[in-house]
Order: structure tokens, then C-alpha cells, then sequence
């Protein structure tokens, strides 16, 4: 009856093949990881460090829900991971985030302030991000590849008669808000995608000759001459550059502005080569093969680093987006060969990102047990990172149960006028690009210890845990633990706590306690870093 | 922690403002005696040294005030427009008519007619007058603000260093924020000046505890919190902890001081406050006067017009709106240097008054004036300024600086200096480049300086 038709054939082969590729990818991914560490341990050996511990399974667990997914796991899965027996657990539970809503969710958010930084800080550009995220989302959904991705955004159609109020209506997904964000100006183009893409900061070289760097003027006009075809209409001095652009294919040149010789400049790369014209290849299309081919020496290079600087919260070369010879890797070998492994497997960001987890790098624990580990640039224990305004929020709503899990996975509202996540966006917003030194502002404080999350006679997890039957104190405060701070309470935590709540002679008293702890969880910097 | 760091005065700082008696029931005597000892030493030292700290109060006028019609008026030039100098109290020296009561003020006032900027975009003005700088490449340049209220603070204040009243921030946020120098020196901002706000909003956010915790509770609270911090700390010493502890020590110091007090502007005598004038920039003046009795080194007033976020953009109608723009400005300037006088701080208070730019001399088609950076006025006043003067000439026209230009560079570095820091003195920015409070290339107006 059952008769296999050649085209279930071909569908079984392919399954084969895939389960096959899986496999090889599993070895590939640990092998990228081995070389990870044994970079890392090499410059060790010559500093004398003396590593950290490897982590414990809880401390992994929170660290790669809120890496990969920008929350805190719920007090059930943390339950679930530390008791599972599976050797293999923490490969599983990557590949399990990698796979959710989650992932996709955080990553949206950090791709858009990496590629559209100006919708963090422009009030008047944040109508550019929905759209620009949805663009993202269904990429990252389908795990495009990243030099795919910058190929597509940097080629967009520009042919909207009005590019601020695409945002607005949603219409569609389109990464054309990074054209927008940047006034359409080949100046601002140049810069933007220099730095964003390749680590290069050539702007400097707008102006005048860079003392230090090998950037010149010459060449930063003749790089934004790709952009040159753009042509900005501005409504008027005073209102956001309305973008009625018209583009001219086949203008390659620029006239450097205030150029006291009045210098007109062709469309030529960083390098100093000159682009082949080939027939109806736009020069945005010339520009952007060559920033995502495999031997452009900074493309997979910038990127790794970005991904490094995302988990370890420092990049291989700092600050994240300077690549300059000037500037040099902490662990340059490193860098190079995990830039030529990236390339190697099509600028798989998910490759990336479950080499650089799976390492045993990533998975020490952030406690210190040596001096040697305070040098940041050594790696030699997990740094304490500070975390997005969507992070501390989500995870606030995650631990005190103001949400439901589903909508937790989801991103927050990022763009409704009033949302009740406004104040964290304004209080939390990333100042730094360095996640290891974020600093604690007074109204950020003052936000979590009287603001509306913190108000513990109206928290459902404290409802859940004082209307659970039967809890002893003990286990109470073990799951108040576990729903902030992700772990179990150590053996005299938990007797110090519960003897000030076994203290208590009424239920209304002992209830005030419990909330006190939860409080204190939810203010502590335990609970508001990573680690 | 590196002994270096910026935090170390504040470690265990959220036990200062309990009493002594509490701090030993809260913690069991820990480490009271560093607490203890912590505060009188401060105010031992503020005895010694009787010299009041300085302060500066910024009043800044979002969209560009047009300079040609306040404190630089062409009577005798068809642009000079519709109104009429008067004289004021300063001999020679004349402003616009629809500044009577400021007038009276000249003697404490240098009036700069000769600025002369490049920045004639809303946006990359703003962030030039505001930080020295244009927004350029990597280097997040602090505001002006976050600048001096590093220098100036002192130990004791409860209150934060930096203290922003109805900013609108929108247009160059930057410019508003704290850059390298992080969210430690961020401003605290209060009110906000979009369109409907009032001045009901002067108010500190989240600065009570939640309703029905009364303060033996918050202390647990604390005293709980300061058990998670110093485990955390133990296991994972480094800057980010440091910081948290700070932020909440801070927090905490100013959710019980005195000091923040000075946000009840309803202890004022209904007077004084209808004197300043009832809306949010007179009232901002009024709470800026009572932050820096309070020690808080820098405050800034935005005014942003009375209607719209951009109220000095006279692009349209410059004349009836600029007449109703300065009946608000008038009264709670005027007001402010005359209160900081009888108070005995004017002495210690640099008031400075600008905008991002001037407007065109020429009046357009829609009786308006455009965006102008190439010659017009800001004001100084007050402590470490020689008053009674305006310094530098415009072209009778009013089209260019015909005497002693001043540029943005020149202007903020004799700010520096009139709260008597050094401009060239230097912080590490992010990029790791040192950057001067001031730019190398400014030189301090020594003319206006007392």
C-alpha cells in the first residue's frame, strides 16, 4: 500500500542529510569552542591567571536565559535544569533557547540599537524601529545569514515618498529605517556603515586627515561616493528631514565639501581599490559585496567581536566598534581564526553563538577566587554585566508574576507613547557600550525601590507562595530565591531568612517579611546583573 | 575596588541619615563606627573652610531667542523691528522694553553681544552650546551640567549634583545626558516640558517609599538589601557592585534628607512664588533657588516657550510672541537674581541665559526671524562676574561681530572659570582620549570675569 514516491524519497534523503549536517555541526561547534578556550588558556599560562571555577548549573541557566533570551527563567525551569540528570544538559538547553521565542525576541532588540543605535537615543527616530524590527524578526527567525542580512539592508529600496512615517504605519518590514536614521546623507551613511559593519571609524576623516589613523579624507569621501546616488530632499531647515529621495544609479562621484581644491572624488573601497562596474549593479550593490565578502578583512572580524563583546560584556578588541590597527585584540590570533570560522560557516550568527556558549570560557563561574581575575581582558571569570532596560523589566515582570510567561517571551511594547516600561527605557537606557560598566544611576534605584514592580502588597508571586498549602517557610523563601535570583538559597542564607520569618507571631507579620526578602531580592545586584 | 574609585566615600553609606540609635538596632553596630564618624567630619570641614561652594543655574531657552530683540536692539536699522530699548541700571547699557524688571538688575548682569557660533541646526546646536563639542564620531561628550557638578559637589550634599527642571530633550538628548563620565553624574531630571505640562510636575519620581511601609520596615528592607550586597560583593567585588551600592546609598541619603524639601515650593510665601510668576519656568526658577540654598551645585531651567516645545523658534510672528515669551522670562529672572541677592547667594551663583544660537537680524516674510549663529548675545550674572556691562558690538546691521568675538569654546570656558575650576583641567573619555572641561582652544573672556 505504502509505496515510497520518489518525491518522499528525496524529502527522506534530505532529512538524512540534515540529521547528518546536525551531527557534524554539533563537532564543528565544539571544535570553534575548543579553540575559544584554548586561546584563552594559552595567554593564561604566559599572565599567570589563575582561572575561575567552572560554573554551577544554576548560575549557567540564568546567565544564558538572559544572554540568549533577555529574561529570567521562570522558577520551573530552573527547578527542571538542576535536577536533570542529562550529561549533556547545558549543549540541550542552548539549542532549546536558540529555538524559542525568546531568542528571537532579545536578539530583534539587540540587532536594532547595534544597526539602528539612533531609535535608542532620537525620541523623533523611534517610529524607524518597528518596521526595521520586523524586518529583523523574520530574519532571525529563519537564521538568514549575517552577510545576507547587511546585504539586504544596505540595498534596500528607498523609493518611499516619505520615509519617517513608514514607521508609523507598519505597512511593512523593511531595514530601510537604517537610510532613514542616517538624513539619507552619504556622509552619515558612510560613517554609519563603516563602524556598524566593518569596526571602522572613519569619521574622523570627514573633516580632516586622521593624525593617528591611515584614514584620509580622500578616502572617506570616495567611500561615502557609493552613497552618492541618494539624493536627501529636506522640507525646510527646521523639521526632521523629510525623506522625498530620489536615487540616481549611476552617480559614483562626490565633491569634498569645503575642499580648498575642490576635489571630486570616485567611488573607491577603504582598501583603496577600485570597484568593477558591472551592468545594473547599483553601487550600493558593488558597495555592499565587497563589505560581506568572506576576505574583507574586517566584516567577520567586527561581527565576532560584537557577538564576543554581547557574552563576555568586554570585546576581544575595545572599544567594540574600533578595529583600527591602532587598537589592538586582546587576543588577536583569536579573533582572526574565529573570524575565518564565522565566514567558514556562512556567517552563521547561530553558529556563533552556541561556539562561543559552549565554551568552557563563557561557562566560568563570575566568582572571583584569584587577583589574577580582575583584569576584565583576561577572561578568567564571568564579568558582571549590566543589563538592557528590556532585560530588567521583562525580568521583573517574569519574577514577581506581573505577566504571563507567554507574554514574557514576547518583547516588551517598546514603542507605545506611555507605556508603564517608559520610565525603565529612559532610566536604563545604554550609555556605554561596554556592558561591564554600566553604572547604577539614583533614579534607577529609586525606580525599583518605590516604583509600581517593587510594590509588594500587590505581587502575584508573593500571592501564589502565601496561598500555596502547606509551604514551610523554607520552601517559601527557596521559591522566592529561585523566581529572582534564579538559584537556591545557600544553607545559612536560608536560616538566617527563616528564622526572621519563624520570628513572626502572625500571619500578617510573617507575610510582611516574606515580602521584605522579595523586596530586597528584587533591588539586590544579584538579581539586576548578569553574572 | 580600586582605591580610586568614586564611589568609596559612599560604601556603607545608607545607614548615614538613621540616627545613630537606629543604624546600631539596624545593623547591630557593625560597622557603626565608620558611619558615626562619617558626618561630622564633613561638617567640621565645611566650618573650617567658610567658603561657600559654587553653584551655577543655567536658564536655557530652547529654539534660539532672538537676541536682536532683547539684548541687542538696532533702533536706528530697518532690522531692528518693533520694540524699543530702555535703559537699565547699568549706565550705557540698554535692553528690550519688555524687560523692565530685569532692567532693574543690570549691575549684576554681563550681557555678551558677539557670539559667534557655526551650529545652525536645532539639534548639533544644542549639543555644541551644551557640551563644547559637536556630536562627533565615538566620544559621548558630557553636558555642561554633569561637567560642573563633578567638580563642584560636595560630600555633604543630599542631593544630587545635577539637577534638570522641564528639560526638552528630545531634539539632542545627548546633550542632556552625562556621556563618558556615566549615569553617576546623569542629571535629575524633574518636570518635563512637553506640551500640557505644568509646573504641578516639579516633583522628584519615585521618591517615597510604597504606601503603608512605615520606616522600621524600610530599614529591614535596607538591612535585607545590604545582607545581598555585601555577599555579592564578597564573591564578585568590582566596579558594578560599587556602583549599585552608591546609587542606592545616594537614593536612600536623599529619600530621607532635608533636602528634598527643597521640591515643596508650597513652603514658599505665595508672594515670592507669584512674584517668579506661576508657571513652569517661574516656578523652576523658585525650586533652582532653593536646590542650590541646599548645596546642589548646577540646575538648569529650561524654558521652552509657553505653548509649544520649541517656543523661541520665532520663525512666524516674532514680535506678539517674543512680547508674551519675555512677560514670563521677565518676572522669574528678574525675581531670581533678587532673591539669590537678599539671600546672600549670588555671591557663590553664576547665572548664565543663552539658547542654542540667535535669530537673523532680517525680519522674513512671515514676520518672523530664521535660525542665526554668526553674531548674537547670551547673559551672564551673578557670582565671579563683573556686572553692569555688555561686552563686544554687532555691525549696525546687526549681520556680523564688528567688536571682540566669542565663541562657544570661549563662552564655556569663562563659565568654568567663574565657578572657579580650571578649564583645561581633564577626563578620561570613553574612547580612552583624555577631554578638558573646556576646549583647549577657548579663551576665558577675562573682561566679564570679577
Amino acid at each position: 500500500m505504502r509505496r515510497i514516491t520518489p518525491c518522499c524519497r528525496i524529502a527522506l534523503t534530505l532529512l538524512v542529510i540534515a540529521a547528518g549536517l546536525r551531527t557534524a555541526r554539533a563537532d564543528e561547534v565544539q571544535a570553534t569552542a575548543n579553540l575559544i578556550d584554548r586561546h584563552i588558556e594559552a595567554r593564561w599560562k604566559i599572565d599567570g591567571v589563575v582561572p575561575a571555577e567552572l560554573s554551577d548549573d544554576a548560575e549557567f541557566f540564568r546567565r544564558i536565559n538572559l544572554h540568549i533570551g533577555g529574561v529570567i527563567p521562570t522558577v520551573w525551569e530552573v527547578r527542571s535544569f538542576v535536577a536533570d540528570p542529562t550529561p549533556d544538559k547545558r549543549r540541550q538547553a542552548v539549542e532549546h533557547l536558540l529555538s524559542g521565542p525568546r531568542y528571537i525576541a532579545h536578539f530583534t532588540s539587540t540587532w536594532r540599537k547595534v544597526m539602528l543605535p539612533e531609535t535608542e537615543t532620537d525620541p523623533n527616530l523611534r517610529a524607524l524601529a518597528p518596521e526595521f524590527e520586523g524586518w529583523l524578526r523574520q530574519r532571525l527567525i529563519d537564521n538568514t545569514s549575517y552577510d545576507r542580512m547587511v546585504r539586504e539592508l544596505l540595498t534596500a529600496p528607498l523609493s518611499r515618498s516619505n520615509a519617517m512615517t513608514m514607521g508609523n504605519t507598519g505597512r511593512e518590514a523593511t531595514p530601510a529605517g537604517f537610510f532613514a536614521a542616517k538624513e539619507m546623507k552619504p556622509e552619515n551613511l558612510a560613517a554609519g556603515s563603516a563602524r556598524t559593519f566593518l569596526g571602522v571609524r572613519i569619521d574622523c576623516a570627514q573633516c580632516h586627515d586622521h593624525p593617528f589613523d591611515a584614514w584620509k579624507r580622500r578616502q572617506f569621501w570616495g567611500y561615502a561616493a557609493f552613497f552618492a546616488g541618494i539624493v536627501p530632499a529636506r522640507a525646510g531647515s527646521d523639521d526632521i528631514p523629510v525623506q522625498q529621495s530620489v536615487e540616481v544609479f549611476d552617480r559614483r562621484e562626490l565633491a569634498i565639501p569645503d575642499d580648498i581644491n575642490q576635489r571630486v572624488v570616485q567611488a573607491t573601497f577603504l582598501n583603496g581599490d577600485q570597484p568593477e562596474w558591472k551592468p545594473r549593479t547599483s553601487s550600493r550593490q558593488t558597495l555592499a559585496d565587497w563589505i560581506t565578502a568572506r576576505d574583507n578583512p574586517y566584516f567577520a572580524r567586527a561581527t565576532v567581536n560584537r557577538l564576543w563583546a554581547h557574552f563576555f560584556g568586554l570585546g576581544l578588541v575595545d572599544p567594540v566598534d574600533d578595529l583600527s590597527p591602532a587598537n589592538i585584540p586582546s587576543h588577536p590570533e583569536l579573533l582572526d581564526e574565529l573570524g575565518r570560522e564565522f565566514a567558514r560557516h556562512d556567517f552563521d550568527l547561530q553558529f556563533l553563538i552556541r561556539a562561543i556558549v559552549n565554551s568552557r570560557t563563557y561557562q566560568l563561574t563570575s566568582r572571583r577566587t584569584h587577583d589574577s581575575q580582575d583584569e576584565p581582558s583576561r577572561f578568567a571569570r564571568m564579568a558582571v554585566q549590566g543589563l538592557t532596560a528590556e532585560s530588567v523589566y521583562r525580568s521583573l515582570q517574569r519574577a514577581t508574576g506581573a505577566a504571563p510567561p507567554d507574554v514574557a517571551d514576547r518583547s516588551v511594547v517598546l514603542f507605545a507613547p506611555q507605556g508603564e516600561d517608559q520610565q525603565f527605557r529612559e532610566l536604563f537606557a545604554n550609555v556605554t557600550d561596554r556592558p561591564i560598566d554600566r553604572q547604577t544611576s539614583i533614579l534607577q534605584a529609586l525606580l525599583i525601590m518605590n516604583g509600581p514592580q517593587t510594590d509588594v502588597r500587590q505581587l502575584r508571586i508573593l500571592e501564589a507562595i502565601l496561598a500555596f498549602p502547606d509551604l514551610t517557610a523554607a520552601e517559601q523563601i527557596e521559591t522566592l530565591f529561585l523566581s529572582t535570583v534564579s538559584r537556591l538559597p545557600a544553607a545559612a542564607e536560608s536560616a538566617r531568612l527563616v528564622q526572621a520569618v519563624e520570628a513572626q507571631a502572625s500571619p500578617d507579620e510573617r507575610r510582611k517579611v516574606l515580602g521584605d526578602i522579595l523586596w530586597a531580592l528584587l533591588n539586590s545586584s544579584e538579581f539586576l546583573f548578569n553574572h | 575596588m580600586p582605591a580610586n574609585s568614586p564611589h568609596a566615600p559612599f560604601t556603607p553609606a545608607w545607614s548615614v541619615p538613621l540616627s545613630r540609635r537606629r543604624w546600631l538596632q539596624v545593623t547591630g553596630g557593625l560597622s557603626a563606627a565608620a558611619g558615626a564618624s562619617w558626618l561630622p567630619q564633613l561638617a567640621a570641614c565645611a566650618q573650617q573652610t567658610g567658603v561657600r561652594p559654587r553653584s551655577c543655574i543655567l536658564l536655557w531657552m530652547s529654539g534660539g531667542p532672538s537676541h536682536i530683540d532683547l539684548f541687542d536692539l538696532k533702533p536706528e536699522h530697518e532690522n531692528g523691528g518693533e520694540f524699543k530699548p530702555i535703559d537699565t541700571a547699568a549706565p550705557g547699557v540698554q535692553i528690550c522694553e519688555h524687560l523692565p524688571k530685569l532692567a532693574e538688575q543690570a549691575r549684576r548682569l554681563a550681557i555678551i553681544r558677539s557670539m559667534s557660533t557655526k551650529e545652525g541646526d536645532h539639534a548639533r546646536a544644542t549639543h555644541v552650546m551644551r557640551t563644547g563639542y559637536l556630536p562627533q564620531g565615538p566620544i559621548q561628550y558630557p553636558a555642561l551640567g554633569s561637567l560642573l557638578s563633578k567638580e563642584l559637589i560636595s560630600a555633604d550634599c543630599e542631593l544630587p549634583g545635577y539637577v534638570s527642571i522641564s528639560p526638552f530633550i528630545g531634539l539632542a538628548p545627548a546633550a542632556f545626558g552625562p556621556g563618558f563620565l556615566g549615569p553617576q553624574y546623569a542629571p535629575l531630571i524633574v518636570g518635563s516640558s512637553g506640551p500640557g505640562q505644568s509646573d504641578a510636575a516639579l516633583r522628584v519620581q519615585n521618591v517615597e517609599s510604597h504606601p503603608g511601609t512605615d520606616a522600621p520596615q524600610v530599614d529591614r528592607r535596607l538591612s535585607l538589601l545590604q545582607g545581598f550586597e555585601a555577599d555579592f560583593a564578597a564573591a564578585r567585588p568590582g566596579l558594578m557592585v560599587d556602583s549599585h551600592r552608591s546609587a542606592y546609598a545616594s537614593a536612600v541619603r536623599m529619600m530621607r534628607s532635608e533636602g528634598i524639601k527643597a521640591f515643596d515650593l508650597d513652603d514658599e510665601p505665595a508672594e515670592l512664588r507669584d512674584r517668579y510668576g506661576r508657571n513652569t519656568f517661574g516656578q523652576g526658577c523658585l525650586l533652582a533657588r532653593r536646590l542650590v540654598e541646599r548645596g546642589v551645585p548646577f540646575v538648569e531651567v529650561s524654558f521652552s516657550g509657553t505653548e509649544g516645545a520649541l517656543g523661541w523658534d520665532t520663525h512666524q510672528q516674532n514680535f506678539p510672541t517674543l512680547k508674551t515669551l519675555c512677560g514670563t522670562l521677565d518676572p522669574a529672572w528678574a525675581t531670581l537674581m533678587d532673591d539669590l541677592g537678599q539671600r546672600g547667594l549670588l555671591d557663590s551663583t553664576l547665572v548664565v541665559w543663552m539658547g542654542e544660537f540667535g535669530r537673523t537680524p532680517s525680519i522674513n516674510n512671515n514676520a518672523g526671524r530664521d535660525h542665526f549663529p554668526a553674531a548674537w548675545s547670551t547673559v551672564l550674572g551673578g557670582g565671579g562676574i563683573r556686572g553692569g556691562q555688555a561686552l563686544g558690538k554687532t555691525s549696525a546691521d546687526g549681520m556680523t561681530v564688528a567688536e571682540r568675538p566669542v565663541t562657544t569654546a570661549d563662552l564655556l570656558a569663562t563659565v568654568v572659570q567663574a565657578v572657579g575650576l580650571d578649564p583645561t583641567k581633564q577626563n578620561m573619555s570613553n574612547v580612552g582620549r583624555p577631554i578638558r572641561l573646556a576646549d583647549p582652544a577657548a579663551r576665558p573672556i577675562e573682561e566679564v570675569l570679577a
